[in-house]
């Protein structure tokens, strides 16, 4: 009874899990079904926007996140199934935000060293007035911290993984994380 | 207020410090109260990085990316389907799987009919009639089966002119549909009225006739 049991369990998973789905709605979008792909956008779209609205901006969230899903019809063509689709699109996402942060023309300097990422924040004061929450301090580091940031410790990539993607020596990769834990740990919801 | 060990601290966090550089962390974090107390911290930032909720558009973003893709409503796949739909097995089908449904539906209201539930209990307690899946002479088990058989049929002919990635795929998926229909009707055999068993079997039936029409619309034309 046990072992059927946890066949139940399994078939649970089977029917209704998203890999699988993905998998095939994937090859029909790559078929030219739009509905299919319409189903990827919808499961996958609160990863890709947050994603996209915290490496770059509130402002151009909408834009951006729509040229991240062309771009993924445009490209259907060359995702073979190796890893889970979600695992693509969000690699895909990246290359997207990255490269229009290079066309934006209004970033600030990215890969500040040494104490220069903690002066970017304020400090936080008591009283209610003047706190800001994490999510407004993380906006506020500056671009290269960000990234980071954002894709270790928010999205859990690795340094080998996030250096190769920024175009980073992967020890840069980790002083900023450093610098960006310090300078958000000051904001800290206490 | 600094020291050497402050800037390694977010490694040690996350696992990547040498063993050595570890274990010489750790007995210095033994006597160091402003590198435990930043090591706390640093950690806490970590959690509540983990924690963010995920943002949502205030707007439908969809319409946008339709429009960019050439997708509309009526849109129609780009490779042209080649096999139109036996639609006389399909509706029996579908009546088959209803029937399984409405089988679930009967069951479902027998077990809100229970005897302890105060006046209806004095109603006779309805017979727990297992759902005949696949029952041999079942002909709406057999127009299911009918309909899968001519899919499938048309995959197999079509397999041929489709990428072995998307042949791979539809395998992989038909392969586990078959599995979980197997391990539901195996376990239907020792629990034959488990609603959750039928329910699943049913759902996974029509799972793979769905599946197996998507496929069949891959099939491009000869």
């Amino acid at each position: 009874m046990t072992e059927l049991g946890l066949g139940v369990v399994t078939l649970a998973y089977e029917q209704t899990g998203r890999p699988d789905s993905d998998a095939v709605d994937a090859t029909l979008a790559a078929s030219g079904d739009a509905s299919a792909f319409e189903r990827l956008y919808r499961h996958h779209l609160p990863r890709v926007y947050s994603l996209v609205r915290r490496m770059l901006n509130d402002e151009d969230a909408d834009e951006v996140t729509q040229d991240v899903f062309v771009r993924a019809w445009q490209k259907l063509g060359t995702f073979r199934g190796e890893a889970a689709f979600g695992t693509w699109l969000h690699r895909l996402a990246v290359n997207v935000i990255l490269a229009r942060r290079e066309t934006l023309g209004t970033r600030r300097k990215r890969y500040l060293e040494g104490d220069a990422v903690l002066e970017t924040l304020p400090t936080r004061r008591p009283g209610p007035e003047l706190a800001m929450d994490f999510e407004s301090a993380m906006e506020r580091l500056p671009d290269g911290a960000k990234e980071v940031f954002v894709l270790h410790d928010v999205e859990g990539y690795r340094h080998e993984e996030i250096a190769e993607m920024l175009g980073l020596a992967t020890g840069t990769s980790k002083s900023q994380l450093h610098r960006a834990r310090l300078a958000l740990r000051r904001h800290l919801e206490r | 207020m600094t020291d050497r060990w402050m800037d390694r601290l977010s490694e040690y966090l996350d696992g990547e410090l040498p063993t050595t550089d570890r274990a010489a962390l750790e007995a210095h974090l033994e006597t160091c109260s402003n590198c435990s107390a930043l090591l706390a911290d640093l950690r806490r930032v970590v959690d509540r990085a983990q924690g963010v909720e995920e943002y949502l558009p205030k707007r439908d973003l969809w319409p946008g990316i339709a429009s960019r893709i050439g997708a509309t409503p009526a849109a129609a796949p780009q490779i042209a389907r080649r096999w139109s739909f036996s639609m006389p097995q399909l509706a029996a089908a579908a009546i088959f799987l209803m029937t399984l449904s409405g089988g679930t539906v009967w069951l479902l209201r027998s077990s809100a009919l229970s005897p302890t539930t105060g006046p209806v209990a004095t109603a006779p307690a309805p017979t727990l009639a297992p759902v005949t899946v696949n029952a041999p002479g079942n002909s709406a088990s057999q127009s299911y089966s009918a309909a899968i058989a001519d899919l499938e049929r048309v995959l197999a002919g079509g397999r041929g002119r489709l990428d072995t990635t998307t042949v791979r795929v539809i395998e992989q998926n038909l392969a586990a549909i078959d599995r979980a229909i197997a391990q539901a009707q195996q376990a239907l055999m020792a629990d034959p009225a488990n609603l959750y068993l039928n329910t699943h079997l049913a759902e996974t039936m029509r799972r793979k006739l769905d599946l197996l029409r998507q496929a069949a619309t891959l099939v491009p034309v000869s």
